[in-house]
């Protein structure tokens, strides 16, 4: 039973790496791959902080979350300027640069990762508490997006998507708008780090590369970009099918590769037969 | 001061060493020139070539110019079943970049988990042994791979300008990059012009896992850092550059090997990517020197051409 309350854990995980990367990346329309990084981020400091301070975990993950933010802040100040095909590379360089910081520095662990990382709600039920706490975060994360998207900020922001010229016409600070949404996607991740550092007790460079940018990328995308339940969807069913996996008592040597290749298998078959998504709706005359 | 000697060592060394990040940089940069398509792909096809190499030359003992062969047909075949049920599929539906990128990329994730379930994770080598003979001439160290890999990276080049500069497929090639629709309307089929350019690639890509197998050991994960070499270097040479993107292949793999004088050879992947997001900020089209200048009209063709139209 704790298998399947540490699966809902992942779920309700990425469905705030999600929903927070559809916010800028299907709302925001900016094309940035990044998103792992402040996952990581807030892994990172949140453990740190944990191991080295031994201060609460909330205070640990509250921090994290700022830390994300800031970072965030400072790659959208640098970046922002540049946008499509360029951002997304940028991103995806700043992502492996930094990851490859982490990689090499010793105080992160190096390629070993952090393995010592404080306890928190110990006993017979941790899992299941752990599986309410972050249920109810994404929940909230995935209210919070979608009344952010429904009033006249969200309109500016959709509008900032489809014209930005048009847009700008109008008077709105695009820049600003667009710091705001990547901060707030990003302060998201880094709350997600936080979680799942705490719950796994086990962080490595390796588990956010650029696998993992698909993934979320994928989750958005499958379960329908610009939309509020499309990446609750699709991060349901692209982490809840590859698990099924695990009940078959295969070596464990297979059970990696086999789960990549049906989580890569369903990614391309719903991208040919459901183009705009597994919640999104055909749109005549739109691309997908 | 660093002895002359050793610098003339990095220096070749380097040269030696780019030999495959020019070969992927020409085939990324290719691809990305005719086809408009950033083909994350080609990673799986790197995968492809070097374990079907590794499999027929090892397991099954084939020859290695039959091995070297098979490989090529076995690339090429995957890339023309992926233009034409994939790549062509998502452009008849005007699919966004975003999806092409997902789909790229996961085409070579895929390919990746499946030659972990048959080959594992253990670093392979085409050949049991990576070394090669090695000859001094004047004070420095040459190796028969590095005389094979710049040949071999020269002879491909020279075969592509060949091919582009001198064939009819070449110079359609050159206009569908330029204008698919223009081209088409002069009969010009973009859809043999893009199948081209991925066979063309595809061997680029098997010359460039050939050299790198032969010197390093590969994973199925090897190849997404090879191709974000190459994603780099074509940004630097400026987008539909494909030879300016292979000098800066060379660029890099210099910058990369001088860099040991200064820092621990564990940061040099970082100096890569420092110099991608860098080179993004500051030259987002590529190095301004190396960008097509654009030809001004002189002042009498525009005279000529404001002038009023007589005559019936």
């Amino acid at each position: 039973m704790d298998y399947l309350a540490s699966a809902g854990v992942l779920i309700a995980l990425y469905v705030m790496l999600a929903a927070s990367y559809n916010l800028i990346i299907g709302y925001g329309g900016l094309n940035t791959i990044a998103h792992p990084i402040f996952f990581a981020i807030g892994a990172y400091t949140a453990s740190l902080l944990g191991i080295n301070t031994g201060w609460p975990a909330v205070i640990c993950i509250l921090a994290g979350i700022g830390v994300a933010v800031v970072a965030s802040v400072a790659l959208a100040i640098t970046t922002l300027r540049i946008s499509g095909d360029y951002l997304l590379i940028a991103s995806l360089g700043f992502q492996l640069g930094l990851l490859q910081a982490v990689n090499n520095v010793e105080f992160t662990g190096g390629p070993s990762g952090l393995s010592n990382i404080p306890l928190t709600l110990a006993g017979p039920y941790r899992s299941w508490l752990y599986l309410l706490i972050c249920t109810l975060l994404a929940a909230v994360v995935v209210w919070l997006v979608w009344r952010s998207m429904v009033g006249p900020f969200g309109r500016a922001v959709r509008a900032m998507r489809d014209d930005e010229l048009a847009c700008a016409a109008l008077g709105r600070g695009l820049f600003a708008m667009k710091v705001v949404i990547f901060a707030f996607g990003c302060g998201v991740a880094g709350l997600a780090g936080g979680l799942y550092a705490y719950y796994f007790q086990y962080i490595s460079p390796e588990q956010f590369n650029v696998a993992q940018s698909a993934t979320i990328l994928t989750m958005v995308v499958l379960g329908g970009i610009g939309t509020i339940w499309g990446p609750v969807v699709g991060a349901f069913v692209l982490v809840a099918l590859p698990q099924a996996i695990t009940f078959l008592q295969l070596p464990s040597s297979l059970v990696g590769p086999l789960q990549g290749l049906i989580f890569t298998s369903l990614v391309i078959v719903f991208l040919f037969l459901r183009p705009y998504g597994l919640v999104g709706k055909r749109m005549a005359g739109a691309a997908h | 001061m660093t002895d002359p000697v050793i610098l003339l060592q990095i220096l070749w060394t380097g040269i030696a060493m780019s030999s495959y990040f020019v070969l992927f940089t020409v085939a990324f940069a290719l691809t990305l020139k005719v086809e408009k398509l950033w083909n994350f792909a080609q990673a799986g096809l790197m995968g492809i070539a070097f374990y079907t190499m590794f499999y027929l030359l090892n397991a099954a003992h084939w020859p290695v110019w039959l091995g070297v062969a098979a490989a090529i047909v076995m690339t090429s075949a995957v890339t023309v079943a992926v233009e034409i049920w994939a790549i062509a599929v998502l452009r008849k539906r005007h699919s966004s970049g975003l999806i092409f990128f997902i789909f790229t990329l996961i085409f070579s994730q895929f390919v990746a988990f499946l030659l972990t379930l048959m080959f594992g994770t253990e670093p392979e080598t085409i050949f049991p042994s990576v070394m090669s003979p090695v000859r001094i001439v004047g004070g420095i160290a040459v190796s028969d791979w590095d005389l094979s890999a710049v040949g071999i990276t020269l002879a491909m080049l020279i075969g592509l300008y060949l091919l582009i500069r001198y064939t009819r497929d070449g110079q359609f090639m050159l206009a569908v990059s330029d204008n698919e629709k223009l081209a088409e309307i002069y009969g010009i089929s973009a859809r043999r012009a893009y199948i081209l350019s991925g066979i063309v690639s595809a061997l680029m890509i098997c010359a460039g896992i050939w050299l790198y197998g032969t010197r390093a050991g590969v994973t199925p994960d090897v190849p997404i850092g090879l191709i974000l070499t190459a994603v780099i270097a074509t940004l630097i040479g400026g987008l539909g550059r494909v030879f300016s993107a292979a000098i800066a292949a060379v660029g890099l793999a210099l910058l990369q090997s001088f860099s040991i004088l200064f820092i621990s050879s564990k940061w040099q992947t970082l100096l890569l990517y420092g110099v991608l997001f860098f080179a993004l900020l500051l030259f987002p089209r590529g190095i301004p020197a190396w960008r097509v200048k654009r030809i001004r009209p002189s002042p009498q063709t525009v005279a000529a051409a404001a002038a009023p139209q007589g005559g019936s």
